[in-house]
């Protein structure tokens, strides 16, 4: 036997079996390479799959390739390619061993497969997700929207209520109840806010805004809110920090006061602080570092993570009051801006919490010295003649009232009547010849827009033309636009600034 | 010889072919998915009725998403045939009806049996639903790990292939 004859029997003879059947099956000669068949037993005895060569009988090929075929038992793998060829009256079987070939190619394939059916399980298993938060945000969005209405007619009960003659302990209970109805109407507010953000139908509206009022607004809120407690409010902004942005503002303001909000819940005696730094100013493009500290209780570093989750409360024995959506607000609302908010603490010495905003800043505007005048005394001189002028105020915050009568007043230009109820403004503005409307709009029982339409379609002059400067906390632009569009001549929002209010009134009264 | 029917089982990979295969010949079942390579054939004597019984060999065919590739060769002399699709995995039954179309043509005059395997995954109602959805008239629900309508759909086939002949 030659070299290459030798080989040739070691690798390939002894992979590659040659078997003879007649046409019933019966074995008539093996080579038995890698299969013992009994000669004149049927081969379709050893291995179910043999049965096919009665298959290839009633076919009209000549032959015919099964390939990758198991003729294993238990333990012992053997797969193979079996060719089978008709020939006169006896069929030759041609078993071609490729176990080792096919059991690498089973293990490519299993790791493909499973690969697949994997990122097929994470998909679907997102997707029910998805569908689960969706239905969560929908489901609260309805039901915040339908615990409104109960809550109006409360709160406008608890208002009728607290006009009625009272003794000290029923206003009392009627104060509390006034407050529990602000609790709920805020706590709805949140709900509300985080449902948005979820299903992402929180758009921002960014405009340009005084960012140093904000502050100051900021600044004065929170010193109120701390006066008399042990805790001392601190503000601190880089003196280079522009004064116009653009921004959400009523956003911004969400997120520093919950903050705050956050921090005094947590903070019994110390500081809490907003700061406002300056990272860098580009072209037009200026980065804001917003963070607020406290020495409060802090944070366990376990307890990290989950503090921006929705209904988390960390100090759950001790729990304070509020759902634990503040936070989850924030950090929503801050992604919402570009960002992310961060958290450092330690425990029992307090928080930090803080996030980088890349905004706009308006050049041309800050170069303007126009949020200066605001702030200015307002030059009333301005107005013509030496008369008084006559005011009428709807307004049906008792507060805001106050507040609006007593500044109104100092100035000593004006006479003013008050309306709270909206029914009873269009019968006093006819009966009364008023140089100026000051309108809030939320008002019991008509609203500040729908009277403003009323007045703008009477027939006479000169009730047709009084100037209404809309005083609301309606402050959404479309809101602004509406009420500027169904004839309010300007609209002053709230909290407002009362020089920017005066200047209103002196701009229509000239 | 006894008389003897050829079934092909096919399907997706991953839908459960093997398992319902064990489950019918050993009464067994493995959650370790093991893919299958070609074809394992096994053999097992249903009993049709009190006096008859059918010797059903069973191909278990490779999985694959491309019904169009499924090897000619395997599919010769195919008494009856079994399309398995996993009822908690879209994939495998978002094409049925054009899949079940080409299997049609690929085996001629043959009974065809539907079955949508893994019922334990999921909700009877949604079930129910997802089939209507989606169109399909599914002739058994089945699943391996359970048992459930295993021996049934088996046993329906071989007698139905055992009344043909």
């Amino acid at each position: 036997m030659t070299l290459l004859s030798q080989y040739k029997e070691q690798y390939i003879n002894q992979s590659i079996q040659f078997v003879v059947i007649d046409l019933d099956g019966k074995v008539l000669e093996s080579d038995q390479t890698f299969i013992t068949l009994k000669q004149g037993g049927f081969i379709y005895d050893v291995h179910p799959f043999f049965i096919s060569y009665s298959s290839i009988l009633d076919s009209t090929e000549d032959s015919m390739t099964y390939n990758c075929v198991h003729l294993g038992e238990r333990d012992m793998e053997l797969i193979t390619d079996v060719r089978i060829i008709k020939k006169d009256n006896h069929l030759l079987l041609v078993i071609y061993d490729l176990t080792e070939h096919y059991v690498s190619y089973q293990r490519i394939a299993q790791a493909r497969n499973e690969s697949i059916i994997n990122s097929e399980l994470v998909v679907l298993k997102n997707m029910e997700l998805e569908e689960r938060e969706r239905f969560k945000n929908a489901f609260i969005q309805n039901f915040s929207h339908e615990l409104r209405n109960p809550l109006t007619s409360i709160i406008s009960i608890t208002n009728l209520l607290e006009k009625t003659n009272l003794d000290n302990e029923q206003h009392q209970m009627v104060d509390f109840l006034k407050e529990s109805n602000t609790n709920l109407r805020l706590l709805l507010d949140d709900i509300l806010s985080i449902s948005m953000i979820a299903s992402g139908r929180l758009q921002l509206r960014n405009k340009v805004f005084n960012l140093l009022k904000l502050l100051e607004l900021i600044a004065f809120t929170y010193t109120s809110k701390t006066k008399g407690t042990s805790i001392t409010f601190l503000m601190d902004h880089d003196k280079k920090i522009p004064e116009f942005i653009e921004g959400d503002r009523l956003r911004l303001f969400q997120v520093l006061t919950n903050l705050l909000d956050n921090a005094i819940k947590f903070t019994e005696k110390g500081t809490i602080a907003l700061k406002v730094v300056l990272n860098q100013k580009r072209a037009n493009k200026v980065s804001l570092r917003f963070e607020v500290n406290d020495t409060g209780i802090g944070i366990p570093s376990e307890k990290m993570n989950s503090v921006f989750e929705s209904f988390t409360q960390l100090n759950e024995e001790g729990k304070k009051e509020g759902a634990g959506l503040g936070l989850s607000i924030v950090k929503g609302l801050v992604e919402l801006m570009g960002s992310e908010i961060k958290a450092e603490s330690k425990s029992g010495k307090g928080s930090s919490f803080y996030f980088d905003v890349t905004l706009t800043y308006a050049m041309n505007l800050a170069s303007k010295p126009i949020g200066n005048t605001a702030s200015k005394k307002v030059d009333i001189t301005k107005l013509k003649g030496d008369r008084k002028y006559k005011v009428l105020l709807v307004e049906d915050d008792e507060r805001t009232q106050m507040v609006l009568f007593k500044t109104l007043m100092d100035t000593n230009l004006f006479f003013i009547d008050l309306v709270n109820d909206g029914a009873m403004v269009f019968e006093t503005v006819i009966n009364n010849n008023y140089d100026i409307i000051l309108m809030d709009v939320d008002l019991p029982n008509v609203s500040g827009d729908q009277i403003t339409k009323l007045i703008r379609d009477f027939p006479f002059k000169n009730i047709k033309n009084i100037p209404i400067i809309g005083v609301t906390a309606n402050v959404f632009e479309d809101n602004i636009d509406n009420y500027l569009k169904i004839g309010m001549n300007a609209v002053v929002p709230k909290p407002f600034d009362f020089n920017e209010l005066l200047k209103a009134i002196v701009k229509l009264l000239k | 010889m006894q008389k003897s029917k050829k079934i092909v089982i096919l399907g997706h990979f991953g839908v459960g072919k093997t398992s319902l295969i064990q489950r019918f010949v050993k009464d067994s079942f493995s959650d370790k998915y093991k893919v299958t390579i070609g074809v394992h054939i096994t053999k097992k004597i249903v009993e049709v009725n009190e006096n008859d019984s059918v010797s059903l060999i069973i191909w278990d065919l490779e999985g694959t998403d491309e019904v169009q590739m499924i090897r000619q060769a395997y599919l010769l002399g195919t008494h009856g045939v079994v399309f398995v699709f996993d009822v908690s995995r879209p994939s495998t039954f978002q094409n049925l009806n054009s899949d079940l179309k080409i299997v049609a043509e690929k085996t001629p005059d043959v009974p065809l049996i539907i079955v949508g395997n893994k019922i334990d995954l999921v909700i009877q109602d949604e079930l129910q639903s997802l089939l209507k959805d989606n169109n399909i008239e599914a002739n058994y629900l089945t699943s391996a790990k359970t048992g459930d309508a295993v021996n049934e759909m088996f046993t329906h086939l071989a007698t139905l292939l055992n009344d043909l002949t």
